[in-house]
């Protein structure tokens, strides 16, 4: 069961350079052929500096920086009962390839929940914003994780 | 479906946005796991979906559908005028489903200066069971 203390908590910062073939990679594999991912003179007729990275593509620095089951034991949370319940994503800026992107993970809130049915939860809120090599702040993420008891 | 893009065209009530993905494949999960790095054998391996209780095997990410949902979106409003979006993970996709995204426009107004549009946006199956819900806001350019 989740340690409801640690919220607050810092983790060291996520640091990931954005490669144009990672921003193709994930666009191909959501079989999203928006030319503006995949073809950079199509990005630029389209108004970008470069491809840029879909709507999704902070879940890629957050699942490859592979610190995710070190947050998780940190937190005291039981890995097999674990649940993702919500992702949401703040857009400031465009994030282009060759951008170092940095990001810092802070536990926000934790608390528990009774479902419907009885069952108690402990529902753990992950922050990320991370910002750009010129300290621009590029997007938020939120993560909502749910411990089933 | 209403296709207008300018602010003014755009109603509290209208379809936006409508698409369907699918069938889904398990191929879609393997090249969706390389991509994101989430490597969870939930969703590429049938034995291990099997033995934690999955009876058909693997099932999809969420963040893949999040992701059919971000392309939903960005097919209505480009990319660079998305300010905002978030989900809730409500039911698991399995290989062969066929996953239909709309949205429908709840709030419009202006904030300082932009114009914003807040939507809904489901994600359902072919029996209508929702597997992802949520919403976005998008600034839209308007005529004057």
């Amino acid at each position: 069961m989740a340690d409801l203390s640690k919220v607050g908590t810092e983790y060291p910062p996520i640091v990931w350079e954005v490669e144009r073939g990672k921003i193709r990679e994930l666009a191909k594999a959501i079989g999203d052929f928006n030319p503006i991912y995949l073809d950079r003179e199509a990005a630029v007729k389209a108004g970008y500096k470069d491809t840029p990275a879909p709507p999704t593509f902070l879940t890629v620095p957050m699942m490859w920086c592979g610190k995710m089951p070190d947050f998780i034991n940190d937190l005291k949370i039981n890995f097999m009962m674990v649940l993702h319940g919500e992702e949401e994503y703040e857009y400031y800026r465009e994030i282009y390839p060759g951008d170092v992107i940095t990001g810092t993970p802070k536990i926000t809130k934790m608390e528990e929940k009774t479902s419907k049915s009885g069952s108690k939860m402990d529902m753990i809120t992950l922050e990320v914003l991370y910002t750009n090599q010129l300290g621009e702040e590029v997007a938020k993420a939120r993560s909502l994780l749910v411990e089933r008891k | 479906m209403i296709q207008g893009k300018y602010f003014e065209d755009v109603n509290v009530g209208d379809t936006v946005i409508e698409m369907e993905k699918g069938p889904l494949q398990k191929l879609q999960l393997v090249m969706y796991a390389g991509a994101s790095g989430d490597f969870n054998p939930l969703h590429t391996d049938d034995d291990f979906a099997k033995a934690v209780g999955m009876k058909d095997g693997v099932i999809a990410h969420g963040m893949f559908v999040m992701g059919c949902v971000g392309q939903a979106v960005t097919s209505w409003v480009p990319k660079n005028r998305l300010k905002r979006l978030g989900v809730r993970f409500a039911g698991m996709s399995k290989p062969g489903n066929t996953i239909t995204i709309s949205g429908v426009v709840t709030d419009k107004r202006v904030v300082d200066g932009e114009n914003i549009v807040t939507c809904s946006v489901v994600a359902k199956d072919e029996q209508g069971d929702v597997k992802v819900s949520g919403s976005f806001d998008a600034a839209l350019p308007g005529k004057a």
